[in-house]
């Protein structure tokens, strides 16, 4: 019994000393894990048991969430860690913390995965592969949870991993579609590049303050900013990299529309309150990197006049922008989503940018939340609509679903407003912060996120007004009928966050996380925003309207086709093929691996295989050829040959 | 020390095996069948009670046995077996791969006996190199084990080119294990000690240490004779042609276990018995590691023969491992040794992924195949799991190994390090991708009509090979407490000969510092 | 007069000569093997004498073993060429050159 097994340690540890409720957490953790291994080994053939362990097992892990949120609060506590990888200098553990971040995101996740997996029963109730698609669903929560729960870098880079390739599984669920596999392949690769730059990041902080822990850095930088010194912008940036393929930044944003191949489902609980909002997650947790000095290395010299801050500022903003833009012109409704989803992202990590300056990320961070809740609505009303009409996805071939599909239009409505920022709807609240907190830090980025706004309500009002108003384009919206309540559900219960978020303190609940001293402003009860930041609010309000008014005026009138894209002519053609980027990447990134490939494998062949081995195996063989003459394979020449190296040995010798 | 506390009865067991095979009838298939996987199971028993009762956080050898043998003019021979952190999880999974081998031989049809009887060999050969303290015994072990590889490429290989591939790989090792073999005669002769005992010239040589003249020459041979034997760039063109040519149940036990002798030796004599060589020579053995790591992982993207594929990703790894030597940090070292035993598991695991793909479909060209998710899901889980782990994924063991190379490397070569990230997070997964979007994505295909999944008992081996992935990747601390005292004193001749090597990312703690408090229960025997 | 240790050592060298030459240039394999007896026994010869005029028996005692071991060299050998000969249905060194690759 004496020996040290790691694994058991953990196990044990966690089940034992019951005297920390914290430990709590590691049944949060494990609980789903063990439900896709108990449905992928034992129930892979019986649906409604395999549905059941499945959503029984998020479920009760959303209710410890909510047990832990209520015990703790934003108190910071860690659950027993498990030493995973124990090197001396290289403690890797698998520890869990829980603070206002974590809990938060713990009952974002918990909670939209159990609705998720829900509204599954329904939506994937014809599949074949009924058990597979949950025990996914399971792995892949099991793997956010981790992210959620990381007390150290490794450890989010562990999680962060299987978040890829759990993402990856269910972006390629039906594997046999050709676009699903290509999608789920280019999630992961895109992925992997920025997992990439995570681990040198990484490696670069580890080495420089000697921990992996993100508390203990953060002490450590605290009592000495300069302790990155000429490397702090640098590994901020190659962490941000991390952040950039999984919130799907520019320009690695190009996985995302194209995951949209997966089962609807997938897209509501991955592209809308977990993996995509892991990057901002994570850069939330290491916020305290971000507001150290900066500095860069000499060879960057040129990029002394900024931070990493800055430039993660303009990457978000441009991605915001960008995104929004591509979404005004898309057919596809789940694109549309897709676009608006990276749009949205895009505000989030502008607004950790811009918060560095004042060192509270909060707006981001409450932003994340309550999009979390109104996009998974939105997306799995879309998955509603796709399924009542035959997976017909094009919204030209829909319209008039308000009357068929009336419980799907109102949540729909709903979601949209929010996501328009309307009061006093959740979008409002949180977009108010981050516009309020770009008017404080840089007026161009308030410019951008107004922008964005308008962009934003113009194509939510489009998709709206397109599909679910007018009459009916196509036989699937024509034959349409509501969707059973094991998906309609779902989607009314999504509503309650986005509608009573207003009257609940997110925000000054994450603020105070971020800078413990300072006072929670009231600002989140219905007209706060409107006392405490009149501009950011005015603005932001009156966007959305012109946004909303823009489109009433092209669409509101059911046209067939989109009037729209005449007016832009080419530029239509540019956001329609998503300005190029994956045509760019598979013109030149591809083919530039490939050549690599090409001229390596040429190498082994021609001049290692061949050159050189073939080479010197000929000079070897021709040497054989002529020392062969000598064998004549008559023993008495040989016996010749041995008396005659003899005598001349020993005439040799006697010399 | 009880009896059992021996490394000799998993040496003999396979040996024995052998021998009981050779008295049964050849045409006795199931017999002769039954007996192989007996025998198998109890060796690889054996070696999993050897590694549970090892006392993890302890420096030095234990399960230490020595039978002075023969003295041959001033050389002193003896059976000397031990083992310590660079062997025990090395005996270990030789054992778990020795039997999955046997399992998968279920379609040898030819010369059944024959083939087992050497496939015996070969595990007995592999486990006493890895158990043998005595260089002269290694060597020996080594060369029971590289026989039975070229005659069973030969007599049971695949593809038209099999001789020529059993003709390559047979000059390259041979070739290799000679300049090795020089240098070790170079060795003992310029240590002046009595035997090639590795303990023995430890002590020796820690009194009297070599030249640097003559470590400077000495060295190489015997590092670049055993790189040989793993395929380091550019002496690796035998191994993809060789394990394409051979025998699933040989490519397995080669590339898998074999391969990890050439490193182990390295680890055990050249590195700590020659620091000076050591840190003279290895940034060369670094330089050509990217080749490793850049090349062959190119190479591995163009391959569409899925054999081909695994030989030349697997080379990919095997710059991981050359770079955490060249490290020369306790992290680098215990990552490579980590590394070993995970890559033991993954090369073994994917060939025989690909034998039993070849016996359903016929082929091996990844660009006819499509679809194969549907027919065989348990193998196309098993497929997916296997790519995953060769591409890094955390919870499997290889990850572990390769992050902690990572950081082992880190400081000492930062653009090593970088490059290797790059080859094993993008490129790797790039071709592990690649192959799974063209045999399990995509359309079926009617050719394929008839593929079965694998039965309940062929899954066994892939279900014990897998296994020990995701145990060592989820606790890999069962490797690395009992890998890092031993990685300690690799690494602590090179530190005392040279006070300035760009080590030091390690915390001065104490070698046999409990890292888990909780000291938890381990299985017992 | 008494012969010396050179005369022995002459009569030895020509013996051993002589086989040498029926070793060499004889097409019979029995003769060829008889030549090999000659020189066999033109060592014995030298053994022989030196262990005479050194005083010393080892020579002698080698000379024993030796004459052991060529009795069963040429059982073995004398077995060989018969099983050769039904073979082959020869005993001509010219026609076995199947060492030749």
């Amino acid at each position: 019994m004496e020996h040290a097994a790691a694994a058991a340690a953990a196990a044990q540890h966690a089940v034992e000393s019951g005297s920390k409720v914290q430990d709590l957490a590691w049944a949060i953790l494990v609980l789903p894990l063990v439900m896709a291994f108990g449905t992928a080994v034992f129930t892979p053939r019986d649906r409604m048991l395999s549905a059941a362990m499945n959503i029984g097992g998020v479920v009760v892990a959303f209710l410890l969430s909510f047990t832990l949120f209520c015990v703790f609060g934003g108190q910071s506590v860690d659950a027993t860690p498990f030493h995973w990888l124990p090197v001396a200098g290289l403690d890797a553990r698998i520890g869990l913390h829980l603070d206002a971040l974590s809990t938060l995101m713990l009952l974002v996740v918990t909670g939209v995965a159990s609705l998720v997996m829900i509204y599954s029963t329904g939506y994937m109730h014809d599949d074949r592969s009924y058990s597979r698609f949950f025990s996914t669903l399971s792995l892949f929560v099991f793997s956010m949870l981790g992210i959620v729960l990381a007390d150290n870098l490794l450890m989010l880079f562990v999680f962060w991993e299987l978040v890829g390739v759990s993402s990856y599984l269910l972006i390629g669920f039906w594997y046999e579609k050709p676009s699903a596999g290509d999608a789920s392949k280019k999630a992961f690769l895109t992925n992997r590049i920025g997992d990439f730059g995570f681990m040198l990041g990484i490696l670069v902080v580890w080495s420089l303050a000697g921990t992996l822990d993100i508390a203990a850095l953060k002490e450590k930088l605290v009592a000495n900013p300069a302790l990155l010194g000429p490397w702090a912008g640098l590994a901020g940036l190659l962490i941000f990299m991390g952040a950039m393929g999984k919130s799907a930044q520019f320009p690695l944003h190009v996985w995302l529309p194209d995951a949209m191949e997966g089962p609807t489902p997938v897209s509501a609980l991955i592209h809308a309150a977990t993996m995509v909002a892991a990057g901002v997650y994570m850069l939330c947790r290491v916020f305290f990197l971000y507001t150290a000095a900066p500095g860069w290395p000499a060879v960057l010299g040129v990029l002394d006049v900024v931070s990493a801050a800055s430039i993660i500022t303009c990457i978000g903003g441009f991605t915001a922008l960008f995104a929004a833009v591509i979404a005004v012109q898309q057919d596809d409704i789940k694109r549309i989503l897709a676009y608006s989803t990276l749009s949205q992202l895009g505000l989030m990590v502008m607004a950790v940018g811009l918060g560095a300056k004042t060192g509270d990320a909060s707006a981001s961070m409450y932003h994340l939340v309550t999009h979390a809740g109104f996009k998974a609505m939105l997306f799995l009303g879309a998955g509603s609509v796709i399924h009542a009409c035959h997976h017909e996805q094009d919204i030209w071939k829909m319209g008039g679903l308000r009357t068929r599909m009336p419980r799907t239009f109102w949540t729909f409505l709903i979601g949209t407003a929010a996501l328009a920022g309307l009061p006093p709807l959740s979008g409002f609240y949180s977009k108010d912060e981050i516009l309020a907190v770009a008017l404080e830090a840089n007026p161009i980025f308030f410019g951008v996120g107004v922008l964005v706004t308008v962009l934003t309500t113009f194509y939510m009002s489009r998709l709206l007004l397109v599909a679910f108003l007018g009459k009916p384009r196509g036989e699937g919206a024509d034959h349409a009928h509501e969707s059973p309540s094991s998906m309609t559900v779902p989607l009314l219960v999504l509503a309650i966050p986005s509608v009573m978020v207003a009257w609940l303190p997110i925000g000054g609940f994450l603020a105070h996380h971020f800078q413990p001293g300072h006072a929670a402003h009231g600002g989140d009860i219905l007209f706060g925003p409107f006392n405490h930041n009149p501009i950011a609010a005015f603005f932001g309000l009156g966007a959305a309207i012109f946004g909303f008014s823009l489109a009433y005026s092209l669409y509101g009138n059911g046209p067939a086709a989109d009037p729209l894209s005449p007016r832009l002519g080419l530029l239509a053609q540019a956001m329609r093929h998503r300005f190029y980027i994956d045509d760019i990447y598979d013109g030149l990134v591809v083919p530039l691996h490939n050549l690599l490939s090409q001229v390596a494998d040429t190498i082994d062949r021609w001049l290692i295989a061949g050159l050189a081995v073939r080479g010197l195996a000929g000079v070897v063989e021709i040497a054989g050829r002529a020392l062969r003459l000598v064998q004549t394979g008559s023993i008495q020449t040989y016996a010749f040959l041995l008396t005659a190296s003899v005598l001349l040995i020993v005439l040799l010798a006697l010399k | 020390m009880t009896a059992m506390d021996s490394l000799t009865p998993v040496l003999l067991t396979p040996v024995v095996t052998a021998l009981l095979l050779l008295l049964v009838p050849g045409n006795l298939r199931v017999v002769l069948r039954a007996v192989a996987i007996v025998g198998s199971a109890l060796t690889a028993w054996t070696a999993i009670g050897l590694f549970s009762r090892f006392h993890p956080g302890e420096a030095g050898l234990q399960f230490e046995s020595m039978v002075p043998w023969v003295t041959v003019g001033p050389m002193k021979l003896a059976y000397h077996v031990g083992a310590d952190g660079l062997n025990i999880g090395l005996i270990l999974v030789t054992g778990l791969v020795g039997l999955a081998a046997v399992l998968v031989s279920w379609n040898i049809e030819r010369h059944v006996k024959l083939f087992y009887v050497l496939l015996m060999l070969m595990i007995s050969g592999a486990m006493g190199a890895f158990a043998s303290l005595d260089l002269v015994l290694f060597y020996f072990f080594n060369e029971l084990a590289l026989v039975p590889t070229f005659i069973m490429i030969g007599v049971w290989g695949r593809g038209e080119d099999r001789n020529w591939a059993a003709f390559k790989i047979t000059l390259y090792l041979t070739l290799g294990a000679l300049t090795a073999l020089v240098g070790l005669v170079a060795l003992y002769v310029a240590a002046g000690a009595d035997s090639l005992d590795v303990t023995v010239l430890q002590r020796h040589l820690a009194a009297h240490p070599l030249p640097v003249a003559a470590q400077v020459w000495i060295f190489p041979l015997v590092v670049f004779g055993f790189a040989v034997l793993v395929g380091l760039f550019p002496f690796h063109s035998w191994a993809p042609l060789g394990y394409a040519a051979a025998p699933t149940a040989t490519a397995m036990m080669h590339a898998g276990i074999l391969k990890k002798a050439g490193l182990y030796a390295i680890l055990r004599v050249a590195v700590p018995l020659m620091p000076e060589g050591a840190s003279r020579w290895l940034p060369l053995v670094a330089v050509l590691a990217i080749g490793n790591l850049l090349h062959c992982a190119w190479v591995a993207l163009r391959q569409k023969d899925m054999n081909l594929l695994i030989g030349n990703s697997s080379l990919a790894h095997m710059g991981f491992a050359f770079l955490g030597i060249a490290s020369l940090t306790v992290i680098g070292v215990t990552g490579t040794v980590l590394l070993m035993v995970a890559h033991a598991l993954l090369a073994a695991l994917s060939f025989a992924l690909s034998g039993y793909l070849e016996t359903q479909t016929g082929t091996l060209d990844m660009t006819r195949m499509g679809g194969l998710l549907r027919r065989m899901p348990f193998y196309g889980t098993a497929l997916v799991m296997g790519f995953m782990a060769g591409c890094g994924l955390p919870g499997f063991a290889n990850f572990a190994g390769e992050a902690t190379i990572l950081f082992g490397a880190w400081k000492a070569l930062p653009l090593l390090v970088v490059i290797a990230a790059w080859s094993g997070l993008v490129i790797g997964a790039v071709a592990m991708l690649r192959a799974l979007r063209a045999v399990l994505q995509g359309p079926e295909r009617p050719e394929f009509a008839r593929v079965a999944d694998t039965g309940y008992w062929r899954r066994l081996p892939f279900v014990v090979l897998l296994a020990a992935m995701v145990l060592f990747g989820v606790a890999p601390g069962l490797l690395t407490t009992r890998i890092e005292p031993a990685a300690r004193v690799v690494v602590a001749a090179h530190r005392a000969s040279s006070p300035a090597a760009p080590a030091g990312s390690e915390a001065p703690a104490p070698a046999a510092s409990a890292h888990s408090p909780g000291t938890p229960a381990q299985s017992r025997h | 007069m008494i012969p010396g240790l050179h005369h022995y050592l002459i009569v030895s060298a020509l013996l051993f000569s002589l086989g040498l030459l029926g070793v060499v240039a004889r097409r019979n394999l029995f003769v060829v093997y008889m030549g090999l007896e000659l020189m066999l026994n033109a060592a014995n010869l030298a053994l022989v004498a030196f262990s005479r005029f050194h005083n010393n028996l080892n020579g002698q005692v080698m000379v024993f073993f030796i004459i052991t071991v060529a009795a069963a060299e040429v059982a073995v050998g004398l077995a060989l060429l018969v099983a050769l000969y039904r073979k082959r249905q020869t005993a001509d060194v010219e026609d076995l050159t199947t060492l030749k690759l």
